[in-house]
This record gives C-alpha cells, structure tokens and sequence, in this order.
C-alpha cells in the first residue's frame, strides 16, 4: 500500500447494511474471483499433505499410510540434491537479473517515442512472440542454433569460424535460455510500466524543462521515480520466483550433453516422480521449493520495506 | 508458465482423490475364484456389456462402427462400452479414474509398471487367481513361459493380460539406401570399421551429408551396442543393466569395455561429421528430413519405416529404396546383432470393482484361443479375409496397415491380445516381407524385466536416476569430444562410486523373485 493510504483519516462507522447496500455489486464482481481461489488455490492446498504419507491412488489421501519426512529425506540424499538446487537457483538468477531490466529499459524507451504510430508498431511486435508457445519457440532455437544446418552456424562458418554445437554446450544453456526468455517475454512485461508511466503528472515534466533538465535527466529525475512503486513490486514477486522456472521450456532443450546445468529441480521433479507415478515424492520436492521461494519473497519483501517503504504487505 | 499442466494433473488427482475418499471402503479385495462351472457350450452367447476405458490413437481414432466390434460380439456376445481419454493422455486418465473410485470393468494400459502399481494398491484383480477358470488362457501359458513371465507383479501376482505377436511391430534393424550403394558400387559393410569406411566414402560424395543419422540422441546406443555383446539401456530413465545368458548373472553395460569400444566409434564418427553434430537433438522430423533428402545414407529405426519412407518418396524418386541392412559386427568374427525391442508391454487390466469377474474372465480367455486370435487378427473368413494354400490374405485390398486399422479397427488399441503377425506382413511391400525374414536370424535373445518392489523402485528412482544422468552425461561428452576417452576410467570410477552395485543388486533381488514366484 501507498504510506498516504494509512494517514486517511477515519470516517464514522458505517453501518453493515449501508455498507452492503453500497458495494453488493461490487461483491458480486468479486465472487467469481474468490470461488476461483477457494476451489483452485486452497482446498488443493490439502493436497500437500500426500508428500508426507505413501499415497495410494486407490485407497485415496486419507487411507494411506503415514511416512513422515521419508520422501524429504530421500530428495535431500539424493546425489543430485545439491546440483539441482544449484541450477535452478543459477537459472532463476540470471533471468532476474538479466530479465528483470529488460522490460523497464524498453517501456522508457518506448517513451521517449513522439511518433505514436511507430510506438503502437512496436508495442504489437514486441508483444508477440509471448503469444508463440514454448515448444515452437524451442523448435526455433534448435533450427537457428543446429550445427549442421542452422541459420546463426553457417554465418558463423561464413566468417570463416568453426560452427559451434550451441544446444550440446553445457555452458551455452544458461544464456540461450535467458535470452530467449527475454525475447518472448519482455514485451509482455512493459505493459505494467508503460501503465504506471501513463499516471506520472505532466505537469512534472514541464517543471522540470523549465528548470532545464535534458531529456536524461528527466528521465531520471521525473520517469523512474514515478515508476518506481512498480518496479518494486514486480521485483518482489520476481524474486520470490527464482525457483519457479517453467518446466516446458527447459525440458524440452535438455539433452544429456548439457545436464550438468540444465537439469533443474522440476525436470527431476517429473522424471523421478510423475513418469513413475510417484506423487508423494514429487510433492514433497514441490513443497520443498515453494518454502524456499516463500522464504525468498518474505526477505525481499522485508529489505524493501526498509530501504525504500514500498513492500507487499 | 510454471509447471503449468503438472501441477495441474496433480491438483486434479488430489481433488478427485479427495472426493473419492468419502466413498471408498477400501475394496481391493478379490473374490475367491469359483472353480468347475465353465462347462456350457458357448453356441449362442448371453448378450452383455463391459464398461471399458481404452486408448484412441490419433493415427485411427476409435470408431463404434468398426466391423472389429461386430465380430467380437458375434463370437462372445459382448459389446464393450468403451470411454477414451478426454484429455488424450492415458496415463493421467487412468490415475483420475483410480483416483476417483469409480472403474470400468475393464481398464486399458501401455506400460506394465502401471499395471503392477494400482494393482498393488487394490485396484485391479489378480488374474492368476482366476487361472481355472479360463482353459485357453491356461494352456496358453504353458507354451508362452515368457510371455507370462514379464507379466508377474513383484508380489508374484498378474495385473494385466500377457500378450505376444504385436511385439513384432516394435522390431529394430539397419537400413541403407541400397540404390545409393549400387550407383557407388559401395557394398554393405560387415563390421564397424567396414562401416567407417563405407560412411567416410559416402561423406566424400555428399559432403554435405551425415551418411549414418538416427533420432532419440543416446538411446539407439543400445541398439548399436548388440554387435558389441554389451545391450544395456540408454534410456534416460532406464538403468543400463542387463542380463548376459552365458554368465546367468545381471551386468552393467555402460562401463564394460565393449561399450567403450562402440563409443570410441562413435566419437571417431562424431568427429569426421560423419553422423550430425547435433545428433542428441536429432529429432523425428529432422530425421526424416535428412532421410529424405540424400543428407543420410544409414539408419536405425523400426522396420516399418521402410515402407513409410519408400512409399513416401518414390512418387519423386523412383529408385528410392531403402531396405534391411544387416547389422556389421562389432569386429573381426564378432556377433552380428539387433537388440531384441520385439516386445509390447501393452493390455487389458481387469478393475476389482466389477460385478461381473466371472463373464469377464471368460470374455478374456477367448482372446487365448486360436479362433479367437484369427478374428482379432484377420477378422471374418469370407468377410473380411480369405484362406488360399494354407496363407490368409485380406479380401480388400489396404495401402499398408494403417489404412487397414482405419477401416476395419482389426489390431488397434484394445482389441487383441494374441495376434498373429502375418496378418500385418500380409499388407508389407516386398522390400518389407524381406526385412521380416531376415530379421529373425540377427535376433538377440529377449531381456527378461523384472518386476520391482516400492522399495527397489525407491532406490531405481534415487541411485539409479543419478547414475544414469552421470552416464548420459559423460557418454555424451565422450563421444562430442568435449571430454577425452583418456578419462575413461575416471568415468568407470565415478559411475562405480554412485552406486552401479546397487542398481545390479536391486535387479538381480528382482529377477530371483520373478523366477522363484513362477517356477
């Protein structure tokens, strides 16, 4: 919340049928939208509780037997435990802070744009490769990046170079996979930006030509700071994603050859756990992410609240 | 984003899950077989129906109008009230409908594992219990060991119906472009350092070709490794363990010398261009591609590719003819192998729930008699096919097998058990039927599959899944060159340390099991 919203003064109570009476519509709109969150987002919630019992699908949640932390022992064993947090937790970071920007710099530039229709152009193009779906945007990257016959390696052999195997190279995935990441995505994301940038009063930017500030500086005088509430925001909730890397995506670029970095922890979640029907395992993994990444967010969250008062709650 | 359709599928099974638990009183317990009784003749069988959830492959989607349909119910009186996936995929549909409670009486799976783990729980019937009850199915067994066998549950019970003949389909040789060859004056090589030479003689006439090119990155190495006597799994969720007949003991392939022979064929291959590049991340289309387009000259892939590639590509190129290769051994006097990958896992499950088990079993057990492997195989003599000479042969005339399943559903999902191969081949072109006959004689014997405790598969899913990344890992590096086959034994060393012990010890437990609950 905005620090005025709390220094509202009190008005009189209001009594409950007034209150109703005003705002039943507005209630009405809202029912769907908590129906949504009661029936997809907390009864499911009960479903954790098969990472600590040995579900029998049969038999249903209740009748299965209790295994305590058995399938958390068994993942924090696992040889692989510490690799996969790794990259995931690598994976996540790289796309935070090389994905993070991206759409800010591109929502000022866009603008800094006078000519609207050019503006508009570029605003639909760069929306649309959000729209093409992860598997195409894979078969693309294969085709460009394909030693033996793809567009980027026979420029490369042009100039004279070796080709270079890009999908096969453990240290090439973490960059293909950000950037191809922000180029589906960063038009997308400046829509909230370009949103907070249309409510920054005009009257700021005239009062600052006056005092002859260049285009820069209002920028960084008058643009930033009026976005400023939203890029904290979206960084808080990004971070507290660092671990929640969609799953399509790099499955469907992983080859043996990169899963030194590449094997992350929803890959192993649904090798070890769907394909073999073991949910309790594949839970208890899930579960164990969705802690960390709570953890995430309460930090950042608290490091915002004190640095600069924006936060969440 | 997120793991969008994961999460979901689990929601959707927790949900269903906790609806069904009002309602389920924790069956699963089977009725005591009912012996004797099975004695009427079956001249006009009682009219029934089955409730049964069966797959529809996109390829030939299920049709109730599809003569198969009519021929089963004249000869059993059964009419099969089949549900297919919504969604498309089997597997989730089958976990929301055990999940739910609520089972057809008969239930439709692809892999057997599936079968032995909600038959575990509770929701299937164990078959074995209702042996005496089904004559053909009992001498059946006698005479397909094996069969039967890969069928057994880890607890020594059977969840799903053995099957035999449609294995054939999932056959795997060698191919070559034979009119590329004979314009070349290039014969088939008969060991791998022919094959090198012939791929190098190839590369220089189409320098821009991969002459050898296969899909599915590392998991043909198993197919490549029967010349080199080594046939574990490269499957990425498969550990590489097999068993060697001559030692009666389980051994793991992805370390033995052998197999490092074959990969340092491979890395020499890799690193004269004469397979891809990109060769993990060849895929089916490229594949194809390359196949089509003279940018590859020798293959792996399941026999009926031929036809699919033959008929596909002559409409252009006349003398496009891709036949059987055989396969070039190892070395010098070595085997000449294909890995045994006849197999089907595929069946009918039978739900716990069902009211009617006894009708069942005896619908069942009609799959095991010759009569009724003719019809499910050819259909109806006079109707849909005729006998000249003692051979069978379809009286309509189908471009290949698929036009055929189209038509008349005979051998799609859910209507055989016991098949009878011929009819297929029946349907083959002459450059097929050869690749059918030859085949055999390159055959590896079958690896038989244990059956896995929860506990063993614990271990195949912690030990097992980080050995077989570390091997796929390493195997890959090896052969792109990325790390030296110097480093050989440092890979032996670090795959000993994650536990291949273990991974032979869980199989060898498994398979001593499977063998003492059936002989």
């Amino acid at each position: 919340m905005h620090p005025a919203d709390r220094a509202m003064p009190v008005f009189k109570k209001d009594s409950f049928a007034r209150k109703w009476g005003r705002s039943k519509y507005l209630l009405l709109l809202f029912l769907p939208t908590l129906l949504y969150f009661i029936l997809f987002k907390y009864v499911p919630m009960f479903g954790v509780v098969v990472s600590f019992k040995d579900y029998n699908l049969f038999r249903g949640i209740w009748e299965s037997d209790w295994v305590g932390l058995k399938y958390y022992r068994m993942f924090f064993e696992s040889p692989d435990f510490f690799k996969l947090i790794r990259n995931t937790f690598l994976l996540g970071l790289y796309k935070l802070v090389f994905g993070f920007p991206a759409p800010i710099i591109l929502a000022l530039l866009m603008n800094e744009l006078r000519h609207m229709m050019f503006k508009r152009f570029v605003q639909t193009v760069s929306y649309l490769p959000h729209f093409i779906s992860n598997v195409v945007v894979v078969s693309m990257l294969t085709l460009f990046l394909s030693p033996s016959s793809g567009l980027i390696n026979q420029l490369i052999e042009g100039l004279g170079l070796d080709a270079i195997n890009f999908m096969a190279r453990e240290d090439m995935f973490r960059s293909i996979y950000v950037l191809s990441e922000i180029w589906q995505h960063v038009g997308w994301e400046t829509i909230i930006y370009l949103a907070a940038l249309t409510a920054i009063d005009p009257q700021l930017y005239e009062a600052a030509r006056m005092d002859g500030a260049s285009r820069w500086k209002q920028m960084l005088h008058v643009t930033l700071p009026g976005i400023r509430a939203a890029i904290i925001i979206v960084l808080i909730l990004n971070v507290g994603n660092v671990l929640e890397i969609g799953f399509e995506k790099v499955f469907l670029m992983l080859n043996p050859a990169i899963n030194g970095t590449a094997d992350i922890l929803s890959t192993f979640v649904y090798r070890t756990g769907l394909t073999q029907g073991n949910f309790s395992y594949a839970t208890s993994i899930d579960l164990f992410t969705s802690l960390i990444n709570l953890v995430f967010i309460l930090t950042a969250n608290w490091i915002s609240r004190r640095v600069s008062e924006t936060s969440l709650w | 984003m997120k793991k969008k359709w994961v999460s979901a599928s689990l929601v959707l099974v927790m949900g269903a899950s906790l609806l069904a638990a009002c309602s389920n009183n924790g069956g699963g317990n089977t009725p005591p077989a009912n012996t004797g009784e099975n004695t009427g003749t079956p001249e006009a069988p009682a009219k029934q129906t089955f409730t049964f959830l069966n797959y529809s492959n996109p390829s030939w989607p299920y049709d109730e109008n599809w003569p198969i349909w009519s021929y089963l119910e004249e000869a059993t009186g059964v009419t099969l009230d089949i549900e297919t996936p919504p969604g498309g995929s089997l597997e989730d549909t089958l976990a929301l409908t055990v999940a739910s409670g609520n089972l057809p009486d008969l239930l439709f799976t692809f892999t057997k594992p599936l079968a032995d783990k909600y038959g575990q729980q509770g929701a299937l019937v164990n078959i074995l219990d209702y042996v005496d009850q089904m004559p053909n199915f009992k001498a059946w067994m006698e005479e397909h060991p094996a069969a039967v066998q890969s069928a057994i549950a880890s607890n020594g019970e059977m969840y799903i119906f053995p099957n035999q003949g449609i294995g054939e389909t999932n056959r795997m040789i060698w191919m070559y472009r034979e009119d590329v060859f004979s314009e070349h004056g290039l014969e088939q090589p008969e060991t791998w350092d022919e094959l090198y030479e012939t791929l190098k003689e190839l590369k220089q006439l189409y320098p821009d070709s991969y002459p050898l090119t296969f899909r599915s990155g590392l998991r043909y190495l198993m197919n490549f490794g029967a010349s080199f006597e080594t046939v574990g799994s490269m499957n990425a969720d498969l550990s590489a363990v097999y068993y060697d007949f001559d030692k009666e003991e389980w051994v793991y392939g992805a370390t033995e010398d052998n197999f490092k022979t074959l990969v340092e064929y491979m890395n020499k291959f890799y690193a004269e261009k004469l397979i891809p590049p990109d060769f993990l991340t060849v895929d089916t289309k490229l594949w194809q591609d390359m196949m089509s387009t003279n940018r590859a000259f020798v293959t792996l892939d399941y026999v009926g590719r031929i036809d699919f590639f033959n008929s596909a590509l002559r409409a252009e190129n006349p003398d496009f003819n891709l036949n059987f290769m055989a396969p070039p051994a190892g070395w010098d006097g070595g085997a000449r192998k294909n890995a045994f990958t006849q197999v089907s896992q595929e069946g009918f499950m039978i739900s716990s729930k069902t009211k009617k088990i006894d009708d069942i079993i005896k619908f069942m057990d009609f799959f095991y008699s010759e009569e009724g492997r003719t019809l499910v195989s050819w259909g109806k003599e006079g109707e849909s096919y005729k006998e000249e000479n003692g051979a069978k042969q379809f009286i309509e005339t189908f471009t290949d097998v698929s036009d055929m399943r189209k038509k008349m559903g005979l051998s799609t999902d859910g209507t055989y058990i016991w098949f009878d191969y011929d009819a297929h081949i029946s349907l083959a072109s002459p450059e097929l039927k050869t690749a059918y006959e030859q085949g055999p004689q390159y055959d590896s014997e079958q690896q038989p599959i244990p059956a896995f405790t929860a506990e063993e598969q614990e271990v195949l899913s912690t030990v097992g899944d980080a050995l077989n990344k570390n091997r796929d890992e390493n195997i890959s590096k090896f052969i792109i060159g990325e790390r030296s086959l110097a480093e050989w034994d440092s890979y032996v060393a670090e795959q000993n340390k994650l536990g291949v012990d273990k991974i032979v010890d869980t199989f060898t437990q498994a398979y001593d099991r499977t063998m003492n609950a059936t002989n």
